[in-house]
């Protein structure tokens, strides 16, 4: 199954659930201009299910997106993979709130949760809560969050190359979302 | 292998004795006339009085806080003893009841001045040792005097210093910061106060001690330590608890400021009694610690080793104020039985190239629930400033829980934040790896354990990395099923 979902075009669904040996590719994308406060649950229900989530967001003005995804790994032996990426300019708000959870019992389960933050601009705000709530022992769990800025070494790179700053600017971030990105064609 | 589940059950804490040693308390309660009689006892001054009062109003209005991943059971502030205190003969420090004597002798905490902890002779520690509600002794302090050190217990220092005590009291941690530093603010007993003056290098650790010995009680200690321009100082705190079938509360305030240049070590090897092993009785650790980084280039670490109490509650905070400056929280938090621990800390930006690093490693076992939760904030003006955080969590046995609850609150383009967490557990090849070369389960989950927390433990000093490694390998022992 493989489902795309532009937000502020296509509605979203708040609860996903998978069945035994189902896997599923999701992707969702927040264009500059969209407000949101997306609330997404999906469930592992039957062993063997596995999930490959990716969204991004891209915001350059004073945009308020919010997005909440809960990864509930519910039977054994499901594995999960989230990338979340995120570019936030001009006056901007953006916050990602993950959980994976794992159930009582659900043992081998394999999650990973990543999430990336840009900041372009001194009044936008970023904000990540990623968070593991595990109740089985034998698990791989992990997540990780940054928040940081364009390189300034790759800005130098190319404009001593003869590419104009807002342009190489540009190109930075189109690098840093195209893993996302490049899910939506 | 259910045996040595069986044996951990029964395991002992050794440090759950009583002290028979004849005891003052004020009636059960708490009101204004209790908070009042308490200032009275400990002839505080006006505008101590005060501040205890504006802060009982304030935690009158304030809700118990539920938002920690902890099933907190119901407190009825008005059936605690708010102050406890053995009696005395005469005054001290001239003497010391030889029971608190022999109690602190036990605990390994030396009252005299004389070797110090787990036999290690070569260095010397000043030991502020805290009985219920006051302070038996603090030793050194003629030592610490001549080079203009001052390490004395709280109401002490409200008596001799009080300009001091008045100047720096609150700043960190408002009266109204939170509900349970709010109630220490009102009903704290004792606690230690330490300033270390201009370009002084603290020339030995010093400590604090508390033991929780009557029942009935809580303990509301407050500590305020300032490290002056240039100054160093590595100070460290250990606590223990008598074994009872009710819950005990303790409600501290550790207040840290740090000057221009200066360095402060805090660490804290935690073992409050945690209660048995269906839950019953075991110490509320609800604890508010804070240092603020206010000159520039001045660096605060916490570190912390976690094995006791029924609940812990706490998150040692840093605010990096000044330019440059830099802290560290280092932490292993270990949680069994039906212990419930969340625990973390918070780092805030508001100088520019400030960095910040956190390192936490929980252990789950048995059916207990160890949460990290912390907060990286960095303000919009807090260019340069650096943060990395990593969380491991270990689970030992399917029925306990380990969670990651962390916050990054980022204001500032220039600006990185980094945080990674895991989760995992001791996975049966390496025990059959150690098994093959005749270490046995235990031996191999204790030797694995410490290797994973080897990176906080080796942060500690030396005095107290011995008791934390001890303190591990003993919590360890019979929780491999």
């Amino acid at each position: 199954m493989d489902k795309t979902y532009i937000i502020g075009r296509d509605a979203v669904p708040s609860d996903i659930r998978l069945a035994e040996g189902e896997s599923m590719r999701l992707t969702l994308f927040v264009p500059e201009g969209t407000d949101c406060a997306l609330d997404l649950t999906v469930s592992l229900d039957g062993p063997g299910a596995s999930l490959d989530l990716a969204g991004g967001w891209r915001c350059n003005g004073s945009e308020n997106v919010s997005l909440k995804v809960t990864v509930r790994h519910n039977v054994p032996g499901c594995t999960s993979r989230q990338l979340f990426k995120g570019v936030v300019g001009g006056s901007a708000r953006a916050s990602f709130d993950g959980l994976v959870y794992v159930a009582p019992g659900a043992i081998h389960t394999d999650a990973v949760q990543e999430s990336r933050t840009l900041l372009l601009s001194d009044s936008a705000t970023a904000e990540a809560r990623p968070q593991l709530e595990i109740y089985a022992d034998d698990v791989k769990c992990s997540h990780g969050a940054t928040t940081g800025y364009l390189n300034p070494e790759e800005l130098f790179y190319m404009r001593s190359r003869g590419i104009p700053e807002a342009e190489a600017r540009a190109m930075q971030v189109e690098a840093f979302l195209a893993p996302i990105l490049n899910r939506l064609v | 292998m259910n045996d040595l589940l069986q044996q951990l059950s029964n395991q002992e804490y050794k440090e759950g004795f009583v002290t028979e040693v004849e005891q003052e308390y004020v009636p059960k309660g708490l009101n204004e006339d209790i908070i009042r009689l308490i200032s009275g006892i400990k002839q505080e001054p006006q505008w101590l009085l005060d501040f205890r009062l504006n802060a009982f109003r304030k935690w009158q209005t304030m809700p118990e806080p539920h938002w920690g991943h902890l099933k907190l059971p119901k407190i009825d502030y008005q059936d605690i003893i708010y102050y406890a205190a053995p009696k005395k003969d005469s005054e001290r420090p001239t003497e010391i009841d030889p029971a608190l004597m022999d109690t602190f002798d036990k605990l390994g905490i030396p009252l005299k001045e004389r070797e110090v902890l787990a036999g290690v002779k070569s260095k010397e520690v000043a030991v502020d040792a805290v009985f219920d509600s006051v302070s038996v002794t603090t030793t050194f302090r003629k030592t610490l005097a001549d080079k203009g050190i001052i390490f004395c217990s709280f109401s002490e220092a409200v008596r001799e210093h009080p300009d001091l005590v008045r100047k720096y009291l609150a700043t960190v941690v408002p009266a109204g910061d939170n509900f349970f530093a709010a109630l220490n603010s009102a009903v704290f007993s004792d606690g230690s106060f330490c300033y270390i003056p201009k370009g002084v290098d603290c020339p030995m650790e010093l400590s604090s001690y508390f033991r929780i010995n009557a029942a009935g009680t809580g303990q509301f200690e407050r500590t305020l330590i300032v490290a002056d321009e240039g100054s160093r100082l590595s100070y460290m705190e250990g606590c223990t608890a008598p074994m009872r079938d009710e819950n005990q509360l303790h409600a501290a305030v550790v207040e840290i400021i740090v000057e221009k240049d200066a360095d402060v070590k805090y660490s804290t090897v935690q073992n409050w009694y945690p209660g048995d092993a269906e839950g019953r009785g075991g110490i509320l650790n609800l604890v508010t610690k804070r240092g603020l980084c206010r000159g520039e280039n001045s660096h605060l670490s916490w570190t912390q080793v976690e094995t006791g109490s029924a609940i812990t509650w706490k998150y040692p905070s840093t605010v990096l104020l000044g330019d440059h400056s830099s802290s560290e929280f280092y932490s292993v938090a270990m949680t069994k039985g039906r212990q419930q621990a969340d625990t973390g800390t918070k780092m805030i930006h508001i100088g520019r190239d400030t960095r910040s690093r956190i390192v936490s490693k929980g252990i789950s076992a048995g059916h207990s629930e160890n949460s990290y939760r912390g907060l990286v904030r960095v303000n919009p003006g807090a260019t340069g400033a650096r943060n990395f955080s990593s969380c491991d969590s270990l689970l030992i046995g399917p029925d306990c829980g380990a969670h990651t609850f962390p916050v990054i609150l980022n204001r500032c383009p220039q600006a990185v934040v980094e945080h990674e967490a895991t989760t995992s557990k001791i996975s049966d090849d390496q025990l059959f790896y150690c098994g093959q070369r005749g270490i046995g389960p235990e031996d191999a989950t204790a030797l694995i354990v410490g290797g994973y927390a080897r990176e906080v433990l080796s942060r500690l000093p030396m005095e107290f990395a011995i008791e934390a490694q001890k303190l591990i390998s003993l919590s360890l022992e019979g929780t491999v099923g």
